[in-house]
């Protein structure tokens, strides 16, 4: 009797360790301290919790539950500490997968790391085309690199002229005016080098007249010298190409001099949550291309954006494509049936996964192909201290772009 | 048979005599001799970071601390030397064993720049007038970014050599030739003359001292140290990016310099050592890692209250003792000079006479 | 465009001319590099607005608070860091800089990482000769007038003043005269933390609030002190205005270029150093043999 007894004792503490020895490890990579990394981190626990919840991973007829690495890469701060963060995940904690990464100079040396290592590195974070050439460049040493969100800058580029043709057609309809003035607010970096460079020419043909081009730094905190000039010139159109915090000093300073001219593009501060109160309740109008809103891109867009929103209190921005790069690897390790990376990649360039934002299929570079119907990214607007989406506008879900009224 | 019989002599006449030099040695022996040990593919990193910083930092160390030039924009040569060899082996394909040389020199002539620029400044103004240096650098390089690659950087930067232990070697025994290069430089005649800017620049000039000459001379071959140590940085990481001249490097290397103590060059060293694995097991910790900048700025407070000339010499003079008499320097538990004789604490005894030990070289 | 640049500049220098005065002081006086200036902006930064949105409070209440904290905190790190090193400058130097750190972290913990606005003490905006001006730039300009008065005031027109103008030109003569320099020095940083953190309440809600936001500043702050000589009152504010310019003209000159009004500014101040090593009006301190 007693002897049966501990017998059932140890094997209730020995059954739960020899689960524990089958699980697939991902680190999860990104600045902690951030919000950014808070969102790689959310973005995974959810997909982990929902998984290993449903059971777990199918490996070739073993069940297999995964296990998140947490680590902060401070990218931020320093880029070693970004390089020594995966070294240790992949060395000492040994991951199977990596998934995150944000900061672009940060995430081009941790993408040499996961090649010496031959570890698939699920890209949830930088939008740098140059990512992707390397891939193309030399397939053999970075093919381990797949990027989720978001959609590579260029190809953004293509959405922008997409929404800003609606947004110009409206505006010549409410103002009557046959050539709206349209003027460039791009911070100086190499990311939107390429769109600044191609737009000009795609305005005119739009019949849009380009009263000039403005690039503070990044980091500006005051932009009031930009927008007297852009105000002076009777702009229509602020098109913005911000990443960086100086997106929340134009969306205030704007609204403090109560505009007539509307912000449009892509202003990344202006997709978080937090920026109606840092701009102080004053960056009413503002619009730029987002990733995920609570509107029916495909079936699985409205249940994630609800379900992040009950357990985390807030929306998800793009970093939280983590939950889509978990999903997406379970489905192509469960169709290749192992967890080996030479396997899985041919596996994963040949998918086409139904995520929350879009449909994921990779180019040749492992980005997200471009395209409706696969991924293209969304609008939205900052209303009355909602966000609002309104672009793609055949989409459910969507409501209509407003001007400023004076 | 001679030379081990000298060799041992001078071991046990000029290295085990002091405790800190005897701690030298060891450091020495057991940073080459790690990778045998002990090859953890993570730990040879963090090592190999930490080398690349300490030879930035001893660089740092020879501006500020000998000619009392406090440099608050000292990435920028690191910064210089990375991008220069970054350039040259991606663009001309250059191989990188040639390209780091030119990034050090590069470095140099951009610190023989920043110092004839600076000529004319003292104290705090050229602290914070070398501060505006790699900030306006920054600026330009986003201005171009055709060539340097904009936010990015410059990538991906060719190898210099391919598995970690490969790479921690090269970092080793960089950080242990150009740190003993500049501690022979800073304990020669050169250095004593360095140390008579800093004290007191209008008397060393009075003196028929060429000063401007030195001092361009200390901040170019400083700046070559740390464009060296920039560019095997570009190369290890691959990448040659703006972080390089980031005001929080150059802030960081102040903080190692002065914590491990100005003017010893081994000081800023072993500060390297001490913080950077510290901080970086700290980081691994899931509880508390995110705040192991915190931890660390805490930890340099505290100890900066006990030890306000820096840890070396703090940890030098528990060791050691200086005769009052001869100002050799000695083990801290003899009681006579081991040279003059003399008694090392007030009233020791006279009567033991003890061995004459011979010296071989200077003190 | 002239109307724009003028005004837009002169806006700009009241910003810089109050973070610039109180460092000043300090340098001037206690010869401390106090890098933890802007931190102590930050702070004040914070502080206005953890008691603004999260307590309630008027904004004049959570500003006197939010000032009388961050001065208080000063004055207990005087006491605790900077005091017991004061013979070293090396230490002093990364004590402060240290200090900085710990700012930062303290508040990127408590805080996140995440941007925060402050919602401003002035709505809307006025127009002046066709330019539109906040009414919060203004506030700016004239509390930062106000300040530069009161320090005027205090440091010519009374003994407190005086002491410091004393300690600040000779500091043993000055202990000899029976002058408490430890209790002056402590005052003075008192005085120019409080300049800081009334930068703080009035400038913040203009400006992004982040744990990083002391770091720009600081650079602009530096170049605008030693642009115009470390330890010249009038020195500094010509210096604040010398940048303010500087940084409006090269964003009307040069809209493609508007990034690098901070390294055209650092120019200026390098170039302005070439010709005069010691500032504008700079006070060159003797070294002590």
């Amino acid at each position: 009797m007693l002897r049966s007894a501990l017998l059932a004792c140890a094997l209730a503490f020995a059954a739960p360790l020899a689960l524990a020895q089958v699980t697939i490890k991902i680190g999860v990579l990104g600045p902690m301290t951030q919000p950014q990394g808070e969102y790689h981190w959310y973005g995974a626990e959810m997909a982990r919790d929902d998984i290993n919840k449903a059971g777990g991973i199918n490996v070739g007829g073993k069940k297999m539950q995964i296990e998140l690495v947490r680590a902060d890469t401070n990218e931020h701060q320093s880029i070693p500490d970004a390089t020594n963060a995966i070294e240790r995940v992949i060395t000492r904690d040994k991951v199977d997968f990596l998934v995150g990464g944000f900061r672009s100079e940060a995430v081009l040396a941790m993408q040499e790391v996961a090649a010496d290592y031959k570890k698939i590195f699920l890209g949830a974070g930088s939008a740098h085309p140059q990512l992707a050439q390397r891939v193309e460049k030399d397939y053999e040493r970075y093919k381990y690199w797949f990027r989720i969100t978001p959609v590579n800058s260029t190809d953004l580029g293509k959405t922008l002229v997409g929404v800003l043709g609606s947004v110009a057609a409206q505006i010549r309809k409410e103002l009557n005016k046959p050539t709206p003035k349209i003027a460039i607010l791009a911070e100086k970096a190499i990311w939107n080098e390429p769109i600044i460079k191609a737009l000009p020419p795609v305005f005119q043909k739009m019949k849009m007249e380009v009263v000039g081009t403005w690039q503070p730094s990044a980091l500006a905190t005051d932009v009031t010298a930009e927008l007297a000039a852009i105000d002076r010139a009777g702009t229509d159109i602020v098109f913005t190409l911000l990443s960086g915090p100086v997106g929340i000093t134009v969306g205030r300073q704007m609204g403090e001099r109560n505009m007539k001219a509307v912000a449009f593009g892509i202003n990344v501060e202006a997709q978080k949550e937090e920026f109606w109160q840092a701009a102080a309740g004053k960056a009413n109008y503002v619009s730029t291309l987002d990733t995920y809103a609570e509107v029916e891109m495909t079936p699985k867009s409205i249940p994630f954006v609800r379900a992040f929103k009950s357990r985390f209190g807030k929306p998800p921005t793009y970093t939280a494509g983590t939950h889509d790069a978990i999903y997406l690897l379970k489905e192509a390790i469960e169709t290749a049936g192992t967890t080996d990376a030479q396997k899985l990649i041919p596996v994963m360039e040949k998918m086409s996964y139904t995520g929350a934002g879009g449909v994921i299929e990779f180019t040749k570079g492992h980005d997200p192909i471009w395209g409706p119907g696969k991924s293209t990214g969304i609008a939205v607007q900052w209303q009355d201290g909602k966000k609002v989406a309104f672009w793609p506008p055949q989409v459910k879900g969507m409501q209509p772009f407003k001007l400023p009224s004076h | 048979m001679y030379h081990l019989r000298r060799g041992w002599a001078e071991l046990k006449n000029e290295i085990f005599v002091l405790p800190s030099r005897t701690l030298v040695l060891l450091w020495v022996l057991a940073l080459l001799a790690l990778p045998l040990v002990y090859d953890d593919a993570y730990v040879l990193r963090i090592l190999t970071m930490t080398c690349i910083f300490a030879m930035f930092a001893a660089s740092w160390d020879m501006l500020a601390g000998y000619t009392g030039q406090v440099n608050f924009g000292h990435a920028l040569f690191f910064g210089a030397g990375a991008y220069t060899s970054a350039l040259l082996s991606k663009d001309l394909g250059v191989s990188p064993w040639l390209t780091i040389w030119a990034g050090a020199a590069v470095a140099a002539l951009v610190g023989w720049g920043v110092g004839y620029l600076c000529l004319r400044l003292r104290g705090s103004y050229l602290s914070l007038a070398t501060l505006a240096f790699p900030l306006i650098v920054l600026g330009l390089l986003f201005a171009f970014p055709g060539f340097s690659g904009g936010e990015l950087g410059i990538s991906p930067v060719r190898r210099l050599v391919l598995t970690p232990t490969q790479n921690y070697y090269v970092a080793a025994v960089a950080m242990l030739v150009v740190v003993f290069g500049l501690w022979l430089i800073a304990d020669s005649k050169f250095g004593i003359v360095l140390h008579a800017i800093r004290d007191d620049e209008v008397a060393a000039r009075a003196s028929g001292i060429n000063t401007p000459r030195y001092k361009l001379a200390v901040f170019a071959l400083s700046a070559a140290a740390a464009g060296l140590a920039g560019a095997l940085f570009a190369h290890y990481l691959r990448v040659a990016g703006p972080s390089t001249l980031e005001v929080a490097l150059s802030f960081q290397v102040v903080i190692w310099g002065i914590f491990g103590g100005v003017a010893t060059i081994y000081g800023p060293v072993a500060a390297v050592f001490l913080l950077y694995p510290l901080t970086e097991w700290l980081g691994s910790f899931r509880a508390f890692g995110e705040m192991r900048l915190l931890i660390f700025a805490v930890i340099v407070l505290l100890v900066l209250l006990f030890m306000p000339r820096g840890l070396a010499p703090w940890v030098r003079d528990k060791i050691e003792t200086q005769c009052p008499r001869c100002k050799q320097r000695n083990r801290a538990w003899q009681r006579l000079c081991r040279l003059c004789g003399a008694p090392l604490k007030a009233g020791a005894s006279q009567a033991k006479v003890p061995r004459a030990e011979r010296l071989v070289g200077h003190q | 465009m002239l109307q724009d640049i003028l005004i837009t500049g002169l806006v700009n220098s009241g910003v810089y001319a109050l973070l610039a005065i109180g460092f000043s002081l300090i340098f001037g006086v206690a010869r401390i590099v106090n890098i933890a200036h802007t931190a102590f902006y930050m702070l004040a930064a914070y502080c206005f607005y953890a008691l603004l949105v999260k307590t309630g409070l008027g904004f004049a209440a959570a500003a006197v608070i939010s000032v009388v904290a961050v001065t208080a905190l000063s004055v207990l790190c005087y006491r605790l860091v900077i005091e017991p090193v004061r013979e070293h400058e090396a230490a002093v130097l990364i004590a402060t800089i240290a200090l900085a750190l710990i700012f930062q972290e303290l508040m990127l913990l408590s805080f996140g990482g995440h941007y925060l606005g402050i919602p401003s003490t002035l709505e809307g905006s006025a127009r002046f000769f066709g330019v539109s001006i906040p009414y919060q730039r203004l506030l700016i300009l004239v509390v930062a007038a106000a300040m530069l008065g009161a320090v005027w005031f205090l440091l010519y027109r009374t003994r407190l003043g005086l002491a410091i103008r004393a300690t600040a030109n000779d500091l043993e003569v000055a202990n000899l005269m029976g002058m408490n320099v430890h209790r002056v020095a402590m005052v003075t940083v008192a005085i120019s933390v409080a300049l800081a953190a009334v930068a703080g309440v009035v400038v913040a809600p203009v400006f992004v609030v982040d744990p990083f936001m002391w770091l720009a500043p600081l650079v602009t702050m530096l170049a605008i002190v030693v642009l115009g000589g470390l330890g010249s009152m009038k020195g500094s504010l010509i210096g604040a205005l010398v940048i303010g310019y500087v940084e409006a003209i090269t964003v009307f000159a040069l809209p493609a270029g508007a990034y690098l009004k901070g390294a055209v500014a650092l120019l200026i101040m390098v170039a302005v150093l070439l010709a005069r090593p010691e500032g504008l009006f700079g006070v060159a301190f003797e070294e002590e043999r």
